[in-house]
């Protein structure tokens, strides 16, 4: 049974859509794709040339932009699994700061090396992240709620952990100073052009894109999402699959709290405010349904990345951060309309 | 991490005076060093990228006003302000920006400094003069980034603290604190030199310290329930303008008569000049912008060619009081 469960768990109405309805459907599935199209397209015809170069393409700028947009698009990439379900998780930011603050204090304070630092903290962010799930599934909460009192401990643990500073990482061998390779993911590859924590998050994305759509795993996502009781009745484990997704969350919070640490060498209880609304908003401007059941990695990624894009462009011209604001705003609101046309044509009773 | 060419002009500067010790040794070598800028001209056409940390606080906004009609003034400079957020990886990403762009200088206010020391490197690496305003990033000035212009938040509290030992409380009493974020460093020195301010009149206690992380609706409820536990504070010292502002709240809300003391001095209808004109406050210290003096640096730099610039300069602080308050407020 589970092998065929449907990628996409769409209401009952299959078959009688009329044509049309299928374009708008394919319209919005690649939404962020055409997004991103229309972005860099606009990115070409507006960005300042110097030096008789397109600034917009050249690779130092496109660098800066996936490496601008690198943390939050692992927490993005987790969240996707997690809005799939129909869930939402809002302690992703607040657990990227308590991750970059655990990393900064076990190398720096404890002394702990390299492996054993990244294996607790990617451990205690999926316990974490697991945690949550498990409360929100056992006594019914919505999940919006308890990630929201998830947001609040894991600052307040930040703020306990880091005991309200800011902890620096310094490199070199000895006690209080932490494995110089962590410095790494500062740095840029490949004659100081690819910067690697952009490399973390493409590897991110290409294992979520794989996890999602090609494993069972992956369809029992959709299935939770799409019906949760057709997917209990069909025998997929419905609780663990939600708590499953939130340790996703969890251990793409804590991996981006180490690259947040690798790269700006410290710790910081006040770090990644607001990083789950950026994470969300490149989710839903992927494409993927806040009702669950429909979504893609894909849609996600290209979302993240346009929304970088968009930043970056704005920039180089010099307009003012405001616009910015309702720049994305003005697009999710556009994401989420598409979305409700779709699921109104389908005549979807969510 | 280093600019070859800032290291090969220091040795140059070592060579000319064996006591080569700070900017006065550097001045000694501006004979023979190169310009800091391969490119400058009294008739060019420069742009000025500023990555500003957070412009969602007054202050700041008040930098980038000051800053914007410094550079008005000198038609070959065309500014750009980036607005941080509050956020390191948005400013690194913004400083990226601007070394992509390859503007001619690069302002920078850090929101924090070793997170924004590697893209401060990789733009002095670029070969574009970097100027730190008001925060600095880790390493030394004149080597890892071109010079610091700036306030002295110590300096700045302990006048604030030797006012209210002196002027406020010569008498002695209780006194309260509202401090800033409390793992800033602006907030740690103006604690500090608040309390040392204070130091020279042992009448005065310090009864109550409490963070407010900056924010007026934070001291507010801070404030009162310090009046609450201590109902006899004569003074309270806050650490910035808008937490001054909310202990005003709460002290007008107690029914209390406290001295108000806040500091950034900003101009404008909510600003703390206005705020010590009408009676509000006992007093406030300005937090120099350094723009003006910004601007100039970047003139002498990317106009005169410059070799060297002072590498470290403090813009001293003005206090604001009932005396010199309401002939400043229309500025």
């Amino acid at each position: 049974m589970s092998d065929s469960t449907p990628q996409l768990a769409t209401p009952a109405s299959v078959g009688k859509r009329p044509q049309r309805v299928d374009l708008l459907a394919v319209a919005v599935r690649f939404q962020s794709l055409i997004g991103l199209a229309l972005v860099s397209v606009g990115g070409i015809v507006f960005s300042p040339v110097r030096h008789g170069q397109i600034l917009f393409l050249a690779p130092d700028n496109i660098a800066n932009i996936i490496r601008a947009i690198s943390e939050t698009g692992i927490i993005a990439v987790g969240m996707t699994f997690v809005i799939i379900t129909a869930g939402i998780d809002l302690s992703v930011g607040a657990l990227l700061s308590l991750s970059s603050v655990l990393t900064a204090t076990m190398m720096v304070s404890v002394g702990w090396g390299l492996l054993p630092t990244l294996l607790t903290v990617t451990l205690v962010g999926a316990a974490f992240g697991a945690a949550q799930g498990l409360i929100s599934t056992r006594f019914q909460l919505e999940p919006f709620i308890v990630t929201l009192a998830g947001l609040q401990v894991a600052r307040g643990l930040a703020l306990v952990v880091s005991g309200n500073q800011y902890i620096n990482i310094s490199y070199g061998d000895g006690p209080g100073l932490a494995p110089p390779i962590f410095a790494i993911l500062g740095e840029r590859l490949f004659n100081n052009t690819v910067p690697v924590a952009t490399l973390v998050f493409v590897a991110f994305a290409v294992i979520g894109t794989i996890v999602l759509n090609t494993t069972r795993f992956g369809r029992y996502v959709f299935a939770v999402g799409g019906n949760e009781r057709a997917a209990r009745l069909s025998g997929v484990p419905v609780s663990l699959i939600k708590i499953s997704v939130y340790a996703i969350t969890g251990f793409a919070s804590a991996t981006a709290g180490i690259v947040h640490a690798g790269q700006f060498n410290f710790g910081s209880a006040n770090d990644g405010t607001g990083y789950e609304l950026t994470a969300i908003a490149a989710v839903v401007i992927g494409g993927t349904s806040l009702f669950g059941g429909a979504g893609s990695m894909i849609g996600t990624v290209a979302g993240a990345v346009m929304l970088g894009a968009l930043a970056n462009l704005l920039q180089l011209n010099n307009i003012n951060a405001a616009l910015q604001l309702l720049a994305t705003g003005a697009i999710i609101v556009l994401a989420a309309v598409l979305q409700s046309l779709v699921r109104r044509h389908e005549g979807g009773s969510r | 991490m280093n600019s070859t060419r800032w290291i090969e002009q220091r040795r140059h500067a070592m060579q000319v005076s064996a006591l080569a010790a700070g900017a006065l040794a550097l001045l000694a070598g501006s004979a023979i060093a190169a310009p800091l800028v391969k490119e400058c001209a009294k008739d060019g056409k420069f742009i000025i990228g500023f990555a500003q940390a957070n412009n969602a606080e007054p202050y700041r906004q008040h930098v980038n006003d000051d800053l914007v009609a410094a550079a008005k003034a000198v038609p070959q400079f065309t500014l750009q302000i980036a607005d941080g957020a509050g956020n390191v990886n948005t400013q690194t990403s913004q400083v990226d920006n601007f070394i992509t762009q390859k503007v001619d200088l690069l302002l920078i206010s850090p929101f924090e400094a070793a997170p924004l020391t590697p893209a401060v490197a990789r733009a002095m690496k670029a070969g574009i003069p970097v100027i730190e305003l008001d925060r600095k990033t880790n390493g030394d000035p004149g080597k890892d980034y071109t010079a610091f212009i700036g306030g002295d938040n110590y300096k700045i509290a302990l006048e604030a603290g030797q006012f209210t030992a002196s002027k406020l409380l010569p008498d002695g009493g209780e006194v309260a604190v509202l401090e800033g974020l409390p793992s800033s460093t602006p907030a740690v020195e103006r604690l500090n030199g608040f309390k040392d301010g204070v130091k020279g009149n042992t009448k005065i206690k310090i009864v109550a310290e409490q963070a407010a992380d900056w924010l007026p609706d934070k001291a507010q409820t801070a404030f009162a329930a310090m009046l609450q536990a201590h109902p006899d504070i004569k003074v309270v010292y806050a650490s910035n303008d808008m937490m001054a502002a909310g202990a005003l709240l709460a002290a007008k809300g107690a029914g209390k008569d406290v001295k108000i003391i806040g500091t950034d001095g900003l101009p404008g209808p909510a600003g703390g000049i206005r705020a010590v004109a009408s009676g509000d406050w006992a007093a406030t210290f300005t937090y120099p912008t350094g723009a003006k003096e910004a601007i100039d640096m970047a003139k002498s730099i990317l106009l005169d060619c410059a070799a060297t610039v002072p590498t470290n300069v403090t813009v001293p602080t003005l206090a604001i009081t009932a005396a010199n308050a309401k002939a400043l407020v229309g500025n």
